[in-house]
């Protein structure tokens, strides 16, 4: 369980949200909304540990994250960013195969687990096809396939993505979902995505969380975040 | 792939050695300037490839970024104050100069890239950089007696044939210490290739990381540079030529096609200028005319991603 209390996250010395508190458990698939510029990527960010959080609380299964080793924490969480990757000549299964560096030796050669995962992996989210091509030659949905792939083989509790659905066409998103949804409940892995794409997920997500324009962090289910008309009110629908 | 790469090299090297003839004296002067240019070459090539990923830029290089300028710098300070200083200084000296001019350059890069600086404006950046040092040199070339300048004119101009004999073992010593360097890097810059966020997801301590590459890459071209003087272009091309000939980005076999190529190159240069040695020609020159097509090829293949 990831919990956080009196959280502050910010960037380049400044705060943008205080006071968050919350908690996120394994099996939970959870949606972060929020106007543009409210904060989400830098709250998912800090609950990933790639921003140092500004002040408060944060731990992971009760082991605060600054206690913990950076090496831990990637065998038990895993990201998919927005920044782009210029990698030339980059194959899909070897961007794939970097997934498994937090376990692999100094040379980063591959064991037999980790050639196992790596296969499920591929299997699951059937990239069979496009495993030897290059990852630059892909279309956005296939790109956001691969790092989904390479965040899964790194055999994660907690699953966090950013943005994921942005780039994608109406059936790619649909597709997106229904494997988070996957993950989350068949393989009881924490699913935490930061979105704008309401419809979606309104009929699939456990929680939805809302940072509203005053900076105040809302969680609740899809039906109550619904009826309290917060939705509506920062989103003018 | 690699084979082709490697044949190449030997060729290169059977050539130098076969035009020589096997005189023990002719030998003794031939042999360092292959040894020499196998290193140097491979070496710089090397730092090209550490820092296009250092700064996930295609047209990194060392001298393109000023880091070569920086290495310079350290070395003419060493050299015209090296009438006063004691002789026991005198070897270790200039490499050491070097290492601190070429760390300071790209310590300076470093900062600047982490305030969000675009690709292009390091280019530029890197431009300043050894416009500064070449008149800062030239100032303290004015300020300073001519046996001191005559030697630093000379190794100005860039060849990988300078070396005596006793100052080998330590070029050798120091380009031993880089490759094993090297070595330790592969998985890291692998990780680093996708993205600084990705590697620190992956465990990576990208901090330290950065900090080993800035050191190492210094090393490696604070080495080339105290023995051979500034060497061009290789260390900008040999990256793009390995990467295109075997279509992968995997570091574990881009690296030593790199080195090979890198050596590949320079070997080729010291050839060419067996060939011409009637007009006694510049290491710089030769490289000059190989590089800049090359680079030039490159900015048109891949016109869309700048």
């Amino acid at each position: 369980m990831i919990e956080f209390k009196n959280l502050s996250v910010g960037f380049n010395n400044k705060t943008l949200l205080k006071d968050l508190d919350g908690k996120i458990e394994k099996g939970q698939l959870i949606a972060l909304m929020g106007v543009n510029g409210a904060g989400k990527s830098c709250l998912l960010k800090t609950l990933t540990a790639l921003n140092p959080k500004r002040s408060g609380e944060l731990s992971l299964d009760k082991v605060s994250y600054e206690s913990s080793s950076p090496l831990d924490l990637a065998k038990k969480m895993a990201v998919v960013l927005t920044e782009k990757i210029h990698a030339d000549f980059l194959k899909v299964i070897e961007l794939i195969h970097l997934g498994r560096s937090p376990y692999t030796d100094v040379w980063g050669n591959l064991s037999d687990a980790d050639s196992k995962s790596i296969f499920e992996v591929i299997s699951l989210l059937k990239l069979e096809r496009i495993q030897n091509s290059f990852f630059s030659e892909l279309s956005d949905g296939q790109k956001q396939k691969v790092l989904l792939a390479r965040a899964l083989v790194q055999a994660p509790q907690y699953l966090f993505l950013d943005e994921p659905t942005t780039y994608l066409d109406i059936p790619s998103k649909v597709e997106l979902m229904k494997t988070l949804k996957q993950l989350s409940h068949e393989k009881q892995m924490a699913v935490f995505f930061s979105t704008h794409d309401l419809n979606l997920i309104e009929d699939t997500v456990d929680e939805i969380w809302l940072i509203d324009d005053e900076g105040v962090l809302h969680k609740k289910g899809p039906v109550d975040m619904h009826l309290s008309g917060l939705l509506q009110k920062n989103f003018n629908i | 792939m690699i084979t082709v790469l490697l044949s190449l090299v030997l060729i290169s090297y059977g050539d130098v050695g076969f035009t020589l003839s096997d005189e023990v004296v002719v030998w003794q002067l031939r042999f360092p300037k292959i040894i020499v240019a196998f290193f140097a070459g491979g070496l710089l090539a090397s730092a090209g490839l550490l820092l296009q990923v250092f700064f996930q830029n295609p047209l990194a290089g060392p001298d393109l970024l000023g880091i070569n300028a920086g290495s310079s710098l350290g070395v003419a300070l060493f050299i015209m104050a090296s009438g006063f200083l004691p002789e026991s200084v005198m070897t270790i000296g200039q490499p050491f100069m070097a290492m601190i001019g070429a760390m300071g350059v790209f310590t300076l890069l470093a900062f600047l890239v982490h305030k969000n600086l675009s690709r292009i404006s390091l280019l530029i950046l890197g431009l300043l950089i050894a416009s500064f040092t070449s008149s800062f040199i030239s100032v303290l070339v004015n300020m300073t007696p001519s046996l001191q300048v005559k030697n630093f004119l000379m190794w100005s101009m860039g060849s990988f044939q300078g070396q005596t004999l006793e100052e080998l073992p330590l070029f050798i010593f120091l380009s031993f210490v880089g490759i094993l360097l090297l070595i330790t890097l592969p998985k890291k810059l692998n990780q680093f290739i996708i993205g600084e966020q990705y590697a620190k997801s992956m465990g990576m301590n990208v901090r330290s990381f950065k900090f080993s590459l800035i050191l190492i890459c210094s090393l490696l071209v604070a080495t080339v540079t105290a023995f051979c003087g500034p060497i061009g272009f290789i260390g900008i091309i040999a990256p793009h030529i390995a990467r295109s000939f075997l279509k992968r980005s995997d570091i574990r076999l881009v690296m030593p096609a790199v080195f090979l190529i890198g050596s590949a190159l320079a070997l080729f240069t010291e050839l060419i200028l067996i060939f011409t040695s009637q007009y006694s020609l510049a290491t710089n020159s030769i490289l000059g005319l190989i590089g800049a097509p090359v680079i030039a090829l490159y900015l048109y293949k891949e016109r869309r991603m700048l």
